[in-house]
């Protein structure tokens, strides 16, 4: 009987560290927030229930819907390139070449790099006064930009630096989806007088599709929640043109203290990011099947 | 064939410069921490010193107490990593190989756990910490005191659970034969014996692979110690680097040697275990 009991109750002890974790910093977390958001709640004074106030507020908060439009600008023009460059690069990796060790290296190293050390080098880098990008840029006699100070430029060199950063990963996961893709499809191809680009649109393209999906939605929900660039390099600036989502939620409970509004403003990062998953669960079965 | 020569050339010369070209915010960076304070003021750029200054990594190091956030970084890098490799490894076995009442919906509420963005929950995850009882001059309420804020706890303890590597862990354990359990179970060994016994020796590849995703994002990890550490005493390196700049009007080569020696170790590490490193990677996401 004892031994019995102590069979049936192993396997909860087993995975209890998890649960417990799990329970204590996500599960009960995931409830406050909710609750909090209805909220005014500040760490410096008991808050009490608003009601949907704090919604109403986020709709009509400009600073924050211009930090919504930046981060949507950020992941467009930081993920498309990644992916389009990573599939360029990792067809040409995969065509029989020498040397693959060197160039995956070479172009997967960026990404082993902590997103602090990325904005730090790159601040020297856009550096207006003694950057390299800037000096080269005099040195074909053309006007220096102030890459990250304008701010018509800020929000897209970030988001060059974001495409540095990110091309590693796509780069790493179509090559090992190229890989996996038989040899005896192109040959068959080639019989029938398929070009190399024709078999390549025909063939390769949509036999990768379940690992663009995947790259696209990673890199996605990565790019919903930049932060590290932003806060270490512009602070939101200038003129709040490089303020992004995460940076007002940690701005707005952690410098202004507002944290029931901050509560509110992260169920707005938490829906985006369980939309994009649903819409990855639905099409992600849908490819399978087919 | 002369012009698939031809073509293969010119591939060739494509890849090698944009890999060079990728590589060269990295060389800037190696470069730069070894200019001297007039050649960056100058305002004429060249790639390579024209003096070495070793020098610069000594003054970068001594601009603040480098070894302690080194060893802060560290503790909790290796911490982190054991902890929660046996925490995943334990519960992924679990999941995989016992049929326990309940499993299956604690599982997906586990998995469910990967959807949140860490930065979504920072705010009450923040109020929790400092409210966990008795610690930090706190009541047995969570009262009066910091809690887990400023703590060692703070930066290990949330990263130990890990949604991703429980279901590796599971996936990696549900391709192993039944026999290896009933073996397990006429040796008399229980499921815990029959998990270090049995499974943990054939674990390899699987805790390399959580392993190198472990190390790198605690490692290169900034959110955390951001928002849970405000004391010197607990800072970490990335903290640290992220302060370098306002210390001076920023000096950039003792800013680029500081950021150097923070990428050092997972630039090293890459480097020699290369294979590896792509390889979980590519099992996190397409298996995952």
């Amino acid at each position: 009987m004892n031994a019995k009991w102590k069979r049936t109750l192993t396997p909860y002890l087993l995975i209890l560290p998890n649960v417990l974790i799990y329970f204590i910093f996500i599960f009960v977390p995931l409830l406050c927030v909710v609750y909090l958001s209805f909220t005014n709640y500040s760490i410096l004074s008991a808050g009490h229930w608003v009601g949907l106030s704090n919604y109403a507020r986020l709709l009509e908060d400009k600073l924050f819907m211009g930090a919504v439009r930046n981060t949507i600008v950020f992941w467009i023009v930081s993920v498309l390139p990644q992916m389009a460059i990573g599939l360029v690069l990792a067809a040409l990796l995969n065509s029989k070449i020498k040397g693959l060790p060197f160039f995956r290296a070479g172009l997967y190293l960026p990404s082993v790099i902590s997103g602090v050390a990325v904005s730090m080098t790159w601040l020297y880098l856009y550096d207006y006064q003694s950057g390299p990008f800037n000096a080269a840029l005099k040195a074909l006699h053309l006007n220096p930009i102030n890459w990250l100070g304008d701010s018509q430029y800020a929000l897209m060199s970030i988001s060059i630096l974001g495409v540095w950063v990110g091309t590693g990963y796509a780069l790493i996961v179509y090559l090992a989806g190229l890989q996996s893709i038989s040899q005896e499809l192109y040959e068959a191809a080639s019989i029938d007088g398929a070009t190399r680009l024709r078999s390549f649109i025909r063939i390769t393209v949509p036999l990768l599709n379940p690992m663009t999906f995947f790259i696209f939605v990673t890199a996605t929900i990565r790019s919903f929640q930049v932060f590290d660039y932003v806060y270490v390099m512009t602070k939101g600036g200038p003129l709040n043109s490089t303020n992004t989502i995460v940076n007002s939620i940690v701005d707005t409970s952690f410098a202004q203290y507002e944290m029931g509004y901050a509560s509110a403003l992260s169920i707005f990062l938490l829906a985006i990011t369980l939309v994009i998953t649903l819409i990855n669960y639905r099409v992600g079965t849908k490819t399978l099947d087919s | 064939m002369k012009k698939a020569g031809a073509t293969k050339s010119l591939i060739y010369v494509f890849l090698i410069v944009i890999t060079l070209l990728n590589l060269v915010p990295v060389v800037v960076m190696i470069f730069t921490s070894l200019k001297s304070n007039d050649e960056l003021v100058s305002g004429s750029f060249s790639l390579l010193p024209k003096h070495w200054m070793f020098d610069n990594y000594r003054q970068a190091m001594e601009s603040g107490n480098w070894a302690l956030y080194f060893k802060n970084s560290f503790v909790v890098t290796v911490v982190v990593t054991a902890g929660s490799l046996l925490f995943n490894t334990l519960a992924g076995y679990t999941f995989a190989r016992i049929r326990f009442r309940g499993s299956t919906m604690i599982f997906v509420c586990l998995l469910a756990g990967m959807m949140v963005p860490a930065q979504s929950i920072v705010v009450p995850q923040f109020i929790i910490m400092k409210s966990i009882p008795l610690f930090g001059h706190n009541d047995i309420w969570g009262q009066g005191g910091t809690g887990w804020l400023n703590t060692y706890f703070a930066l290990i303890i949330p990263a130990l659970s890990g949604s991703i590597g429980i279901f590796m862990a599971r996936q990696f354990y549900a391709s192993f034969p039944k026999d290896l359990d009933e073996a397990g179970y006429m040796d008399g060994l229980g499921y815990l014996g029959t998990y270090l016994r049995i499974y943990l020796p054939l674990s390899g590849p699987l805790m390399a692979t959580l392993g190198i995703l472990k190390i790198v994002s605690v490692w290169n990890e900034f959110f955390q110690p951001l928002i849970f550490t405000n004391t010197e005493s607990m800072r970490t390196i990335q903290l640290a680097l992220s302060l370098f700049k306002g210390e001076f009007t920023i000096q950039y080569n003792l800013l680029m040697a500081a950021t150097v020696l923070v990428s050092l170790p997972m630039l090293a590490a890459f480097l020699l275990f290369q294979k590896q490193f792509v390889g979980s990677v590519v099992s996190s996401g397409v298996k995952g």
